[in-house]
């Protein structure tokens, strides 16, 4: 049920990635998504009974686990098409992507360790989900990086293929972490609430959050995209300029 | 037609190095580029030499076509670059073999002290290429360069670095090439050097090819000519 | 019947072309390297360095140093890689000379080939000298289980090698180039690391290869994997 409802909701966001005429439009929904699912998370949601009023960050902590990996499956292809077609736009798809994936990698670093401390006593705990994203994150701000210093006519297709490689790690560093992980000894007070024993309540509201943080990831990326093309055209025509008050 | 460069156009993000260059080149035909600084003579020969893919337009050697067919156009060039690809723990012998084992030449030996002897480093074969001279250094380039028997030779700027005595050898292995009908195609800079080498120049600047035609012989004074009115 | 015969021989030609060309450029990076010793110098010069200061920061606590091995020879590992890809790197772009090499090659993917097994060497070397130290300093008997260490071993430098010089190559023209190649290296390399440290760990705890069976499948996709996909972006790498 839960998958069905993720499928649902990518199916009714999708669309507006495309709809290009009316972006007021778009930041209506997304807003009014946002606020309904602040007032759903804090008012609405029940309390889970053991966590108390920190599982709450749970909500977020998940959605903007799943929108980063959203993220970067896009970086992926966007990677591959960009080899593929050698088009400027599924370059800027692939560096705005990536930028936004790090901002929610790092959102999910943060809220990890403040849903952790006062559930099992600890900042960190070493678990799979969280390591991997420090691992993903490691990788990503390095890919931002080479984006930034690669000598430039080769810039955009080795982070292309940084963005092919460090997607196809993915389920290799999970594997591997979560061999690593049944080595250490847990932390005393495990609780595995959260995602097992949700009511339907809280399923809602995790739907609606997370339908949110992709409304949020899209109209980003939207955003990003375009400003990288208008940079662009603008370095073109300058470039156009220049040439013809040389010659 | 051993060389048919059509429409091509180079770009490197924002930069427009060659805009629109075509070219036919017969074989056995030695072709002359000039230009200034920044024309895109390199970037040219670049593509040629398959090191590079054209932004848009075709690119034709001894019929194959060079973004599609690379694999095959390779073998049959030659290429001479600003740098000497070649290795300084290396002596000559060694780097000389190493490309023939890379080119699958045969009779390596026997071919390694010709070519040797055609740009007279034989004295210095066994010496490691770190102790040579820049314009010892730019002579075993060309022997690399021509190891494999190539059928078109590329030659950016290959008279740096050389002393007279040097140039006039290069010169005498050109005209040896020539009558082995190997293709040529020469950048220089140096308006005044074995201008009879050559039988077309071309004159790029700014990305474009903005005069093609027979060479003028020996006539240096009418080639500074043409050249300035050219260029300016 | 005529066609196919063809095809395959124009295949085994090719193969033949392609393991010769890969021959002919290890046997030149070797040689260069035989002369210079620079890299296997530096690389086993580090990782020793990396041995003793761990040593001295865990204390003298046996026991500890015992448990920790493992991990402080693959991170010694690691950096080595790290600093012998870096001169090898330094070497090439000297002259530019990959340009006059690629220029030669029909199926270019035959440099990485070669530039993989040269580090792989380079590791074998660095492997083979600081063993007998690590035997020595942190007390453990490697003797006993120099089987599966091998195994465990083969399979760890494989998978270094074939990242390292990935990266090697896309970092090779960027400018900060002693910062990117650890920076991309390390991360995509974590399962690699994760892998061959615990398998080496239980392997010197006195476990038998069946136990670290997950281990060793881990690193044999993970080359599978990457060796694979490198074959196929290979040219993007290196055209200009």
């Amino acid at each position: 049920m839960r998958i069905l409802g993720t499928m649902l909701l990518f199916f009714i966001v999708f669309p507006l990635v495309f709809v290009r005429r009316n972006s007021l439009f778009q930041i209506t929904i997304m807003y009014i998504t946002m606020i309904v699912a602040i007032f759903l998370v804090f008012i609405y949601a029940p309390t889970e009974k053991v966590q108390g009023i920190v599982q709450k960050i749970f909500y977020f902590h998940v959605s903007s686990a799943v929108t980063m990996s959203f993220a970067f499956f896009v970086v992926f292809i966007a990677s591959i098409m960009y080899l593929w077609k050698n088009s400027d736009w599924w370059d800027a798809v692939a560096l705005s992507a990536a930028e936004i994936g790090v901002v929610f990698c790092t959102l999910v670093l943060i809220t990890g360790p403040i849903w952790a401390r006062p559930i099992w006593g600890t900042w960190w705990s070493w678990d799979p989900t969280l390591t991997l994203s420090l691992v993903l994150w490691l990788i990503y701000v390095a890919y931002l990086m080479l984006r930034i210093d690669a000598h430039d006519s080769k810039r955009a297709r080795f982070a292309a293929i940084l963005g092919i490689v460090g997607f196809v790690d993915v389920p290799l560093i999970l594997w591997s972490v979560e061999k690593w992980r049944t080595l250490h000894p847990k932390p005393v007070l495990i609780q595995e609430g959260g995602t097992t024993g949700l009511t339907s309540a809280m399923l809602l509201t995790f739907m609606v959050c997370l339908g949110a943080f992709l409304l949020l990831f899209f109209y980003l990326l939207r955003e990003r995209i375009s400003v990288l093309q208008s940079r662009h055209a603008l370095e073109v025509l300058r470039h156009e300029i220049d040439e013809i008050l040389a010659g | 037609m051993m060389v048919h460069l059509e429409g091509v156009i180079k770009r490197f993000g924002t930069m427009t190095a060659l805009r629109g260059i075509d070219l036919k080149l017969q074989r056995g035909c030695c072709l002359g580029i000039f230009g200034p600084n920044g024309a895109g003579k390199t970037t040219l020969l670049k593509i040629l030499a398959t090191l590079t893919r054209p932004s848009a337009g075709t690119v034709h050697i001894a019929g194959y076509d060079a973004v599609k067919e690379a694999e095959k156009v390779r073998p049959l060039l030659g290429v001479l670059g600003h740098r000497t690809f070649l290795y300084g723990h290396l002596t000559a012998c060694e780097n000389l073999r190493f490309y023939g084992r890379l080119f699958g030449t045969k009779q390596l030996a026997e071919r390694i002290t010709e070519v040797l002897q055609l740009v007279d480093l034989v004295a210095h074969a066994h010496q490691l290429v770190r102790t040579y001279s820049r314009g010892m250094q730019q002579r075993l380039a060309i022997a690399r360069a021509i190891l494999h028997y190539p059928t078109l030779l590329l030659l950016d700027e290959p008279y740096t670095g050389l002393d007279k005595h040097a140039v006039s050898r290069l010169q005498e292995l050109v005209l040896h090439l020539r009558s082995v009908s190997c293709t040529i195609i020469m950048s220089t800079h140096d308006l005044h050097r074995g201008l009879d080498l050559y039988d077309e120049i071309a004159i790029q600047c700014r990305g474009k090819i903005v005069y093609s035609g027979p060479s003028l012989g020996s006539d240096v004074q009418g080639f500074e000519q043409l050249y300035s009115a050219y260029v300016g | 019947m005529c066609k196919d015969s063809n095809s395959f021989i124009a295949l085994m030609s090719g193969s033949k072309v392609f393991l010769q060309q890969v021959l002919a450029l290890l046997a030149k990076d070797l040689k260069t390297e035989w002369r210079t010793r620079e890299i296997f110098t530096s690389m086993f010069v580090f990782a020793v360095l990396v041995l003793v200061v761990f040593n001295f920061a865990i204390g003298a606590d046996t026991e500890l140093i015992r448990q920790v091995a493992s991990g402080v020879i693959w991170v010694a590992l690691l950096f080595a890689t790290v600093l012998g890809l870096q001169r090898a790197g330094q070497l090439e772009s000297e002259e530019d000379s990959l340009q006059g090499v690629l220029l030669a090659l029909r199926d270019r993917s035959a440099l990485f080939v070669a530039k993989m097994i040269a580090q792989m060497v380079y590791l074998l070397a660095v492997i083979i000298c600081i063993l007998p130290l690590c035997g020595i300093w942190f007390r453990i008997d490697f003797i006993a289980c120099i089987g599966g260490l091998g195994i465990v071993f083969a399979l760890g430098i494989l998978g270094l090698s074939i990242v390292g010089t990935l990266f090697a190559m896309i970092t090779l023209h960027t400018r900060a180039r002693e910062v990117m190649l650890p920076m991309l290296f390390l991360p995509v390399s974590v399962p690699l690391t994760i892998a061959a440290v615990y398998a080496t760990a239980q392997l010197i705890a006195g476990k038998s290869l069946g136990d670290i069976a997950d281990y060793l499948t881990l690193m044999v996709i993970f080359n599978i994997v990457f060796f694979a996909l490198i074959l196929i972006v290979f040219d993007y790498i290196v055209e200009e």
